[in-house]
């Protein structure tokens, strides 16, 4: 039913679009990229695009400080922070969900113990929580999903809980328990289609703050490491050759804000398209 | 929308407008203001205020009009007051537009005003905020700002809806007072016809968008000349006289873009005198004596609609006992969360009664009473403090799953808003037979939808609707669809909270026959909670009086409302209109409503939509 | 007025708990680290025994609970432990750092309250023209650049390309200002040095516009949305029907009651915000709490990332309780109760 309504969002198709070209590059980098990401070729070093006076063709978005291909540390790039984006959203959403619907459905102890819960972690800026995570967990692309889905829950778990509170009131809920429905059959059949158009459109925004975050640790030299192509690793390495080569800088900017941008207009986009109260939920 | 309303009003005289929802009532006192919402436009006709143009104003004209000359009364008091703004801040903030430069003068005219609508201590009110007050409070509040410029034309479009009846009485009559006492004209919008009687000098009846019939009040509801006037009156229970069966007009007005391509008169299709030229001749007003004005072809058909002659058949004296509640109670926590020290309130207390088979039983009292509680209890979706609750035999008190399971089949409930009570999300078909649904064993789709089409003709819906969304129902179908649901357990007992409040009383007639039809074929019995004096009477033999979270008074209907003996159920009573538009209508005086605090609601009460 | 106090009191008191939860957290986290804190200490020629006496003596070989009362122990005497990279003392470490985060963050805090109030106005005055599709496709990409990409792209742009602003530390090197009060902007007017005020604001600029805009598309939503659902009450149509002119119910009925829900998330926001400032003060080598956390998560210096950590929970949570007092303070509802 809600089929050819999404088609006619153009924020849905824009963002849809953004989000499968990132994915087709990191789904064939191995085909476009010429050149290993890890290859270091001294003698090329900050070449700039090969439109530019000076460029060459065979690095065709130029080179960082240690002659390394940036096209191809794009492409791998983007494999990295689609994986961690997907995974660790779904994680989060699915523990921030399930927390939610069992504190807003029975309410009572267990939704006081898990709303104290999230009080902690909002005391926490989530930046700091995810390096205070890295330390304890270590590098690695597993850690970086595990530490965006023990810091990220809350978001799903705040937004979703109201709507399961609201849900829960509503008299056909009390209905079904009249009509002998059990506690899950409950939770369900009548309140989860209620709060799936929400789940959906948090999930969507959730990737677009996970890419972002998975930026930020590899920027900071606690993501993946550092032999592993990182948009964020990207931006660091630019950190010390931007003022001669701005590109450096400019490509993994670009990727992430194309990216995140892509993430945010579908959510959006879903967003208006199913109707759902959703007050600012949003930054990294 | 609005075709052909034309009325003139004399200054100090109040005209009535009475219609369903639905039949444009409200656009006119919007078109007075020249605030229709989108979408909607003046496209002909002329509209004057002592003379003035009213359709073609400035807008700074306009604005200095709506200042001084004309006021509104609005339909949900509490909403209607800025909550950041003390009380004395928005009648100063009027009062100082109304040319008063000293703000000594305007706390002085304020607290006048404030004595003048008969709210004690003026001076404390001025510094409260709107959330402070109830809603009768901020009702007086509003009509004290309407009338504060002396304006020519008040327009109160259904002031008092919202409140609960006791107070309703008193709203009515202090715009009446005010009314006379300042010589100020009044449009009342209501749909209560009964109502308008009491308080308009003439009345004017609309039907999907057109003016059906106006004439003086008295003589018109004496004498109805418009078949759909006629109607209304039959739809509507009595409250003295011989019960007898409400006309239930067929089918609902028709909606806005139906309207567009019907020709003849609005209201043929539905009309019981309806002759071949009504579908086809656009009726012209027509001057019946006495001053009254008829849009009607046949209006010498409409004393011939006489209600089902049939009398009613009195409710079977009850059966064995099947609900029996035993001092019971149920007490909430406020503000209850764990390490936290809180207080207690009884929403229901020391309640005991029964109910027989077959028997149909009203349970009245105002918002906040404690009566959507006590049928939460019953059904086992709130757990009883103290007392004892049996049904069927079984000791329920404890709410466990097995009594679940037990009180499935004996007792059902239909809820009070449609809208909340049916699941967007769901099929019709897959609604009324969640109960088979329900459980280890679910029965499959093909003969729940047999159950379902069963079910639906039970209630005298289609089989099409099956695979219909909630919201592609009107509000009276869906009532008829929660009824169908709570059928399909077959239960023995039906608890049915507000049902037919927010609905129009010709659709109120057709669901009240509905229930009269299941006790008749069926054999089932009601609990029947409603504000509603009249249907209680209409439908029950035995009524509950609730207060304070405690029962009253209770004994059989006619005993009750002919000699109560506790003053809370005289005050309800005295607050419905008599049936007879020349007998001395006196409800109780402000003091109560005043001195009564309200009680605190229930945590669930608070958050659910405050009933009508 | 005693009500406020009262339920600020109680707002207080509910941190406390809270803070305690965060510390245990933060206790535990980091005792799961793979890095042995004694050893770190240790020069590297030291014997295994000599590594054992030192556990000891930082009481170490204790059970965990044991461990976590010592520290709030000390902690409660102001003791949070000595860095063992910088061997300082960590509180002198945290207190000399915060006023440079905490005049960041306030800087950034004001412009993103100009930007996201002044935006969501715009926003709410076009609704229903074509603007605002494009007011609307403009704050989602303006949500989707987080402040470290604006924070590199001012760099970029007024550092690179049009070279007006510096970018590295927080004054300019010719100046030396004494320390009073930390702040550096009131130090230098203190100090009495106008060039050095001027030179430390020009620093903060580009810092705080980054993190400040970065911030503001959210608020711009929530006030335009606010807005929007206050102008279907039923007060504001009374307030038309009896003549107001429609600045005046802007001003005087519909913003005040608008602003709560926007003040209400501009706490959440603003925490964060403050959050945030980790990542532009090392983009910007700015000398505050986020450098030195960055340093001390590289060199698993456990002492001065609990504190650290410490240190931004409660300010976070202090700006929640300022929002919470300002709310409680504009909304009648939540007084008269």
């Amino acid at each position: 039913m809600t089929a050819p309504r999404l088609l006619r969002s153009g924020r849905v198709l824009v963002g849809a679009a953004l989000i499968l070209l990132v994915a087709l590059c990191a789904l064939f980098a191995p085909l476009l990229a010429r050149h290993d990401p890890g290859d270091q070729d001294l003698l090329s070093i900050l070449l700039p695009p090969a439109w530019e006076h000076g460029g060459d063709a065979a690095f065709p978005l130029g080179t960082d400080s240690l002659g390394r291909d940036e096209l191809a540390r794009l492409l791998f790039g983007a494999r990295l922070a689609l994986i961690v984006a997907i995974t660790a959203a779904c994680g989060a959403a699915l523990l921030g969900a399930v927390l939610a619907h069992i504190a807003g459905y029975f309410g009572g102890f267990v939704d006081w113990l898990i709303g104290r819960a999230v009080e902690v972690w909002m005391s926490f800026p989530p930046v700091i929580l995810s390096l205070i995570l890295m330390v304890g967990l270590g590098t690695g692309a597993d850690k970086v999903v595990l530490a965006i889905v023990l810091v990220d829950w809350t978001r799903f778990c705040r937004v979703l809980r109201a709507e399961v509170l609201v849900t829960t009131r509503r008299d056909y809920v009390a209905a079904a328990r009249l009509a002998g429905f059990t506690h899950l059959q409950t939770l369900t059949r009548e309140i989860l289609p209620a709060t799936l158009p929400l789940l959906i459109t948090l999930l969507s925004l959730e990737m677009g703050i996970a890419v972002i975050v998975e930026a930020v640790l590899s920027f900071v030299g606690l993501g993946v490491s550092a032999d592993q192509a990182a948009w964020g690793q990207m931006i660091a390495d630019a950190r010390t050759s931007f003022a001669q080569a701005p590109w450096t800088l400019l490509v993994p900017m670009a990727a992430i804000f194309l990216t995140v941008t892509g993430f945010n207009l579908l959510g959006d986009g879903l967003r208006r398209t199913l109707d759902v109260r959703l007050g600012a939920a949003r930054s990294a | 929308m609005i075709r052909r309303v034309s009325f003139s009003l004399a200054p100090g005289r109040i005209l009535g407008v009475v219609g369903e929802s639905g039949a444009g009532k409200s656009m006119i006192g919007r078109a007075i203001a020249q605030a229709l919402p989108a979408g909607f436009a003046i496209t002909g006709g002329t509209l004057h205020l002592g003379g003035e143009d009213l359709v073609h104003l400035t807008p700074a004209r306009r604005r200095a009009l709506l200042v001084r000359d004309i006021a509104f009364v609005p339909q949900e008091p509490m909403t209607a007051l800025n909550p950041a703004m003390t009380i004395g801040a928005q009648f100063s903030e009027h009062l100082k537009r109304l040319g008063i430069a000293s703000r000594r003068k305007r706390r002085e005219r304020a607290l006048q005003l404030l004595d003048e609508v008969h709210l004690p201590d003026g001076a404390a009110l001025l510094r409260r905020y709107p959330h402070q007050l109830s809603g009768g409070m901020c009702q007086r509040v509003l009509i004290a700002l309407a009338f504060a410029g002396r304006p020519r034309l008040v327009v109160a479009d259904e002031p008092t809806t919202a409140l609960d009846v006791t107070i309703q009485a008193r709203i009515v009559q202090l715009i009446a007072e005010l009314q006379r006492h300042e010589g100020t004209s009044v449009l009342f919008i209501t749909h209560d016809l009964r109502l308008a009687s009491r308080i308009c000098d003439e009345i004017i009846v609309l039907y999907a968008g057109r003016a059906v019939e106006r004439g003086p009040a008295a003589s018109l509801l004496a004498t109805p000349a418009h078949p759909y006037t006629r109607c209304l009156q039959l739809a509507a229970p009595a409250m003295t006289g011989s019960r007898r069966t409400l006309f239930a007009l067929p089918d609902r007005m028709p909606g806005l873009a139906a309207l567009a391509d019907m020709r003849g008169c609005r209201f043929a299709p539905r009309c019981p005198v309806a002759e071949a030229d009504c579908r086809t001749v656009d009726p012209p007003d027509r001057t019946t004596g006495q001053s009254r004005i008829v849009a009607c072809l046949h209006s010498d058909n409409t004393a011939g609609i006489e209600p089902p002659n049939h009398a009613i058949v009195p409710p079977a004296n009850a059966g064995d006992t099947l609900l029996r509640l035993d001092h019971a109670g149920k007490r909430f926590r406020i503000g209850g969360r764990p390490f936290r020290r809180s207080s207690a309130m009884w929403a229901v207390r020391d309640t005991t009664f029964e109910i027989g088979a077959g028997e149909f039983v009203g349970l009245v009292g105002e918002s906040g009473s404690g009566k959507s509680t006590l049928a939460r209890l019953v059904m086992g979706l709130e757990r009883a403090s103290t007392g004892r609750i049996v049904l069927g035999g079984r000791d329920i008190t404890r709410a466990s799953p097995a009594d679940a399971r037990h009180r499935l089949h004996w007792a059902q409930m239909v809820f009070q808003d449609p809208q909340s009570a049916l699941n967007p999300r769901r099929l019709i078909g897959d609604i009324v037979t969640q109960v088979l649904q329900a459980g280890r064993r679910p029965v499959d789709r093909a003969q729940r939808m047999e159950r379902g089409c069963e079910l639906l003709a039970e209630v005298g819906l289609g089989g099409e609707m099956l695979d219909r969304y909630p919201a592609q129902l009107s509000g009276g179908q869906r009532q008829r669809v929660n009824i169908a649901r709570a059928l399909c357990a077959v239960p023995r007992l039906l608890v049915a909270d507000e049902i037919v409040s927010g609905l129009d009383v010709s659709v109120q007639a057709q669901l009240l026959a509905l229930l009269q039809r299941l006790r008749a074929e069926r054999g089932i019995a009601l609990l029947f909670i409603s504000h509603d004096l009249s249907v209680v009477r209409h439908l029950c033999s035995r009524v509950l009086v609730m207060h304070h979270g405690a029962i009253v008074e209770q004994g059989p209907t006619e005993d009750v409302f002919a000699s109560s003996r506790h003053p809370y159920t005289r005050r309800l009573l005295a607050a419905v209109p008599p049936d007879d538009p020349v007998t001395e209508w006196q409800p109780f005086p402000d003091e109560v409503e005043l001195a009564a605090t309200p009680a605190a609601d229930p945590p669930r009460a608070a958050a659910a939509a405050p009933s009508r | 007025m005693t009500t406020i106090l009262l339920l600020l009191g109680r707002r207080v008191l509910m941190a406390v708990p809270i803070l305690l939860t965060v510390s245990i957290l933060l206790f535990v986290a980091l005792r799961l680290l793979p890095v042995d804190p004694a050893a770190m200490s240790m020069p590297p020629n030291a014997t295994i025994e000599d590594v054992e006496a030192k556990r000891r003596e930082m009481g170490l070989d204790k059970p965990l609970p044991v461990q976590y009362a010592i520290w709030l122990r000390d902690a409660l005497h102001g003791d949070f432990g000595r860095s063992i990279q910088l061997r300082r003392d960590a509180a002198h470490l945290v207190t000399t750092a915060l006023p440079a985060t905490l005049q960041l963050a306030l800087g950034a805090m004001l412009i993103a309250s100009a930007l996201g109030l002044g935006g969501g106005l715009l926003l709410f005055h076009v609704r229903g023209r074509p603007a605002e599709a494009l007011g609307d496709l403009g704050t989602t990409v303006l949500l989707s650049v987080p402040e470290f990409l604006w924070a590199l792209l001012f760099i970029l742009l007024f550092g690179v390309l049009l070279p007006v602003l510096p970018f590295i530390g927080q004054l300019g090197p010719q100046f030396s200002v004494a320390s009073v009060t930390g702040f550096l902007l009131l130090d230098t007017l203190l100090a009495g040095q106008p060039d050095a005020f001027v030179s430390a604001l020009t620093h903060l600029a580009l810092p705080a516009t980054a993190l400040g805009i970065a911030f503001s598309p959210a608020i711009m939503r929530v006030l335009r949305s606010s807005l929007l659902d206050v102008y279907q009450e039923d007060y504001i149509r009374q307030a038309r029907l009896r003549g107001i002119g429609e600045w005046r119910i802007l001003v005087m009925h519909a913003l005040p009651n608008a602003i709560l829900p926007t003040l209400t998330l501009m706490g959440v926001q603003f925490g964060f915000l403050f959050g945030g400032t980790l990542l532009v003060e090392v983009i910007y080598s700015y000398p505050g709490l986020g450098n030195l956390m960055v340093d001390a998560v590289r060199n698993a210096d456990l002492p001065i990332i609990q504190t650290v950590g410490l240190t931004y929970c409660i300010v976070v949570l202090l700006i929640g309780m300022a929002v919470d007092a300002l709310v409680l303070i504009l909304n009648p509802r939540l007084r008269g109760a």
